[in-house]
């Protein structure tokens, strides 16, 4: 009988703990699987959905495209960038906190974003949503919503809806303004607790009684050719801002907001596997000292050292292997759980995934895994391979 | 020459006279000269090598347009943010004149500058409330709000907490299993002794009574173990995230609340799982426990 | 039926062999230089006192336990040199042991049992599963080959590691008080079964405080305080 079958028959002797052994693995297996998911899923997800938005590059005036102070002259600037030769496309993009009234209940927070686009390549340009009824909003009087005001109001496109907007400060009351639901869109870049608007900068301008100016948030730059040489060649003709790539937003974003999620995760995932390591280690040799009369048994009927030693590590790793299999399905299920929980989490975008299945991090799941049965059979191997073997026997029967 | 003797009564107070008002007039060019003072962050000041008395100029735009200089009196610790865990603050603080003069367009007029917020220590802070309703009520286009409701920003930690508390609960369902696995073999070591006291006569309730106990006393020394294996950590953790952020923030706390909460899931659950081993034990023969 | 081709010579040869165990009262001679030959098909009872070094001298000859000083050669070879591999091969393919306590691993049926030092030493299926029913029927046991040792009385425990101790034909056989957890009919059936195994061609060594045990060997050494102090031949 080879080792495999040999562990099998051993962890099959006592079934109630073996099971426990499995179980208990599994949960933290399933917790390690989690924190593996989570140590790179935002930025996974994060760049997913920048690149799925269509634009390259991001210029802005602060360190965070979207945060910080605005660009100033954004039209000139527009005009600079959209002229330069790697670069395809410009957008500008305004946000403004706006209030949509609501017959007999609070009114609707939502985050107004007014886009104007400019393409010297004649190239076809979207703004950053995407219109899955009606039509794209057009002139100064018309916009797109979201699914979840839509819902509110019971609105679609042909509607209207009266909201107010605050462009210049937190805290401005502005008269209210009605405007014409052109579409219904989804907005990735939308934020949980947060519905969302859509529409021209004459849109914003409406709805901020003209009080806009030529401040936006933010540039969007789709390139030609090579996205960082094109990025090189916007820093040159606009030096006071920043102009990032999508790789260069997701490594800034890396090394602030995101990184505490890595830091927990790699708190998480030493936690998890010295706590497996534990458990096996203590298993196996509870098991091993149980059962020292008949390994010397073995030993003097002619097992080799290298064979008894064999046995225990196939124990380990049944056990592990058993334990892990069972982690895979349950670590998917908890952190479905906690990516739901986390999502929660004001101003994270509601495409935004913390918890995202790589081959990677299954990759480093197996090998944690590997080396969990590994560590935790050494001591209990030790244990039987400097077995004395007539010491023992002379034990057990004393015994 | 001699001085003439009449002539020194005058001259002298003449004199102080004159350096009094030269020395004053020195002190006024001074002071005009002097240029206004700021507060610079630790992190900005270390990473541009300021001190305090260094001189700097400010401006509202990196081709220094209006730039205007300002001598700095003192370096202060930002109050640690936790929504800006990571991010450096090289901050600087000016008084808000000094603030609004360097950040007025040119086409404005001054006092027409706008600011964020205003902050207002109350004489009786238990009338927050009622002293908000009334700005509110009184001054439309103004937001007035007590300081305990600007929990906005709190959002992102109250989730935190919910997520560490589903990580929690994983990690003790995890270590009951494997409670309940080291227990059982623990019973199992002892199943002859158990065996044998069964023979001679002691009843079941008796046995599980005193394994009650003796689960208990254990469950109780882990769980002190425990406690004093975070105090310790507490340190340990708190000490390399403030080394890793470079930040004040304390991380890891552990308070009376997360003691006795901790104490009072490990005590029962340990006594549990050791009852529960021993029950499935003790419902075997004593002669088959005996046996070995 | 043989399980052994036997040959009158030396199998065990023990020159002078003393085993010394370090305490912390201070050493313990178990086994004082005794000199001793165990040819093919020797039959042989070592009795003595608890505590006389029955037992270590035993583990000695099957090279379970090396002696502290003196030599000893199994088929004309010095084992003191080989490694702990090449002496578990040793036992594995020339020794077999029968201890009180049986050992039989619990998990596992009879016939897998008896299997496993067949499965060790690389015999084939066919021939494994061959070899595992001949010696069941050989003990007696062809109609329990199923059932785990739970399942089996002691005396059928005993007949069940007697066949597992035969199963790669050793050319010496050792038991450490076989019949020492058996009652008195159960323990001369076991007493019969060696004899056979005996008369079958392999040597064979028990350490016994049976006396009727010991009054089937042709030889019976007497030890006392480590040493050898006489011999019966029968």
């Amino acid at each position: 009988m080879r080792a495999l079958g040999f562990a099998a028959r051993s962890l099959v002797r006592q079934p109630a703990r073996a099971t426990l052994g499995i179980l208990g693995v599994a949960a933290v297996g399933a917790l390690l699987f989690d924190m593996l998911l989570l140590s790179q899923g935002l930025l996974v997800s994060m760049r997913d959905l920048l690149e799925h938005s269509g634009w390259d590059i991001r210029v802005s005036a602060g360190d965070l495209p979207g945060r910080g102070p605005r660009v100033q002259n954004s039209l000139e600037v527009a005009r600079r960038i959209a002229a330069l030769p790697l670069v395809r496309s410009t957008l500008r993009v305004r946000m403004a906190d706006a209030q949509i009234d609501r017959p007999s209940s609070t009114p609707i927070r939502a985050a107004f974003e007014g886009v104007s686009a400019l393409s010297t390549t004649g190239a076809d340009m979207h703004p950053p949503w995407t219109v899955t009824r009606g039509r794209e909003a057009r002139g100064p009087h018309e916009v797109v919503i979201d699914d979840r005001i839509a819902a509110a109001l019971g609105v679609g496109p042909g509607g209207t809806i009266t909201l107010r907007a605050s462009c210049v400060s937190d805290r401005e009351s502005l008269p209210p303004v009605r405007v014409d639901v052109a579409g219904i869109a989804e907005f990735p870049f939308a934020v949980s607790d947060e519905d969302a608007i859509g529409g021209t900068f004459e849109a914003l301008q409406t709805a901020c009684s003209g009080n806009v100016g030529d401040d936006a948030d933010l540039l969007l730059v789709t390139s030609t050719g090579d996205s960082n040489e094109t990025a090189a060649a916007i820093r040159t003709a606009v030096p006071d801002l920043r102009a990032m790539t999508n790789a260069e937003v997701v490594g800034r974003l890396q090394q602030t907001g995101f990184s505490y999620f890595r830091q927990i995760s790699t708190v998480l995932t030493t936690v998890t596997v010295s706590f497996a390591v534990l458990l096996i280690t203590v298993l196996l040799t509870v098991s091993v000292n149980q059962r020292l009369g008949e390994i010397a048994a073995l030993r003097a009927l002619g097992f080799s050292r290298s064979r008894v030693v064999a046995d225990v590590l196939s124990e380990s790793a049944l056990i592990v292997g058993s334990g892990g299999l069972l982690s895979l399905p349950l670590g998917l299920l908890l952190a479905s759980v906690l990516d739901r929980i986390l999502k929660d989490m004001p101003g994270i975008p509601v495409e935004l995934h913390f918890f995202v299945f790589e081959s990677e991090a299954l990759t480093i799941h197996i090998v944690l895994l590997v080396a969990t049965a590994i560590i935790a059979a050494l001591y209990p191997m030790r244990i039987v391979s400097t077995l004395p073997i007539a010491a023992t026997l002379r034990a057990e029967v004393m015994d | 020459m001699e001085p003439d003797r009449e002539d020194e009564s005058f001259v002298k107070p003449g004199l102080f006279l004159v350096a009094f008002l030269a020395f004053s007039s020195l002190a006024v060019l001074h002071a005009q000269d002097t240029p206004p003072g700021i507060l610079v962050s630790r992190q900005l000041a270390a990473s541009e090598g300021l001190t305090v008395g260094s001189i700097v100029r400010l401006s509202i735009d990196a081709a220094g347009t209006h730039a205007k200089e300002f001598t700095i009196v003192g370096i202060y610790e930002p109050t640690p943010d936790p929504a800006q865990l990571g991010v450096v603050p090289r901050e600087v603080r000016l008084h808000l004149p000094d603030l609004l003069d360097l950040t007025r367009p040119a086409a404005s007029v001054a006092g027409t500058e706008f600011v964020s917020s205003i902050n207002v220590a109350l004489v009786h802070p238990d009338d927050a409330e009622g002293f908000s309703r009334d700005v509110n009520a009184r001054m439309p286009g103004i937001l007035a709000r007590p300081s305990s409701e600007a929990a906005g920003s709190a959002g992102p930690f109250k989730v935190l907490e919910r997520f560490h508390l589903a990580i929690a609960v994983v990690t003790i369902m995890a270590s009951t299993v494997f409670l309940l696995a080291l227990t059982m073999m623990l019973v199992d070591e002892r199943r002859e002794t158990v065996g044998v006291l069964r023979l001679i006569g002691l009843p079941a309730r008796r046995v599980l009574l005193q394994v009650l106990i003796e689960g208990a006393l254990v469950a109780g020394v882990g769980a002190a173990f425990g406690l004093v294996l975070a105090v310790l950590s507490e340190g340990l953790i708190n000490a390399f995230f403030q080394w890793r952020y470079d930040t004040a923030l304390v991380f890891v706390r552990v308070t009376k609340d997360v003691a006795l909460t901790s104490v009072a899931i490990a005590v029962p659950l340990g006594t549990s799982a050791t009852v529960a081993a021993s029950w499935a034990l003790l419902r075997r023969g004593g002669l088959r426990l005996a046996r070995r | 039926m043989k399980v052994n081709d036997n040959a009158a010579h030396a199998v065990v040869d023990a020159r002078g062999v003393s085993r010394v165990f370090a305490m912390p009262a201070g050493p313990v001679v178990a086994v004082r230089e005794v000199t001793l030959q165990i040819c093919g098909g020797d039959h042989v009872a070592v009795r003595g006192p608890s505590g006389c070094g029955k037992s270590t001298l035993l583990h000695i000859l099957g090279c379970v336990d090396a002696p502290s000083s003196g030599t000893l050669l199994f088929d004309n070879q010095d084992v003191s040199g080989l490694s702990d591999a090449r002496r578990s091969r040793l036992r594995l393919r020339h020794i077999g042991f029968v201890f009180q306590r049986f050992f039989l691993l619990p998990m596992l049926t009879a016939s897998e049992n008896v299997e496993l030092p067949l499965s060790e030493a690389g015999v084939g299926k066919k021939e494994r599963q061959q070899r595992t029913r001949e010696l069941l029927e050989y003990v007696g046991l062809a109609s329990r080959a199923d059932h785990r040792p739970s399942q089996l009385s002691g005396g059928e425990m005993q007949r069940v590691a007697i066949a597992r101790a035969l199963a790669n034909r050793p050319r010496l056989l050792l038991a450490d008080e076989p019949t020492g957890e058996l009652d008195e009919s159960t323990g001369a059936q076991i007493a019969t079964l060696l004899d056979r195994v005996n008369r079958d061609g392999t040597a064979l060594v028990i350490v016994t405080h049976d006396s009727t045990l010991a009054s089937r060997a042709a030889r019976v050494l007497l030890m006392r305080d480590g040493r050898i102090e006489g011999e019966q031949r029968r």
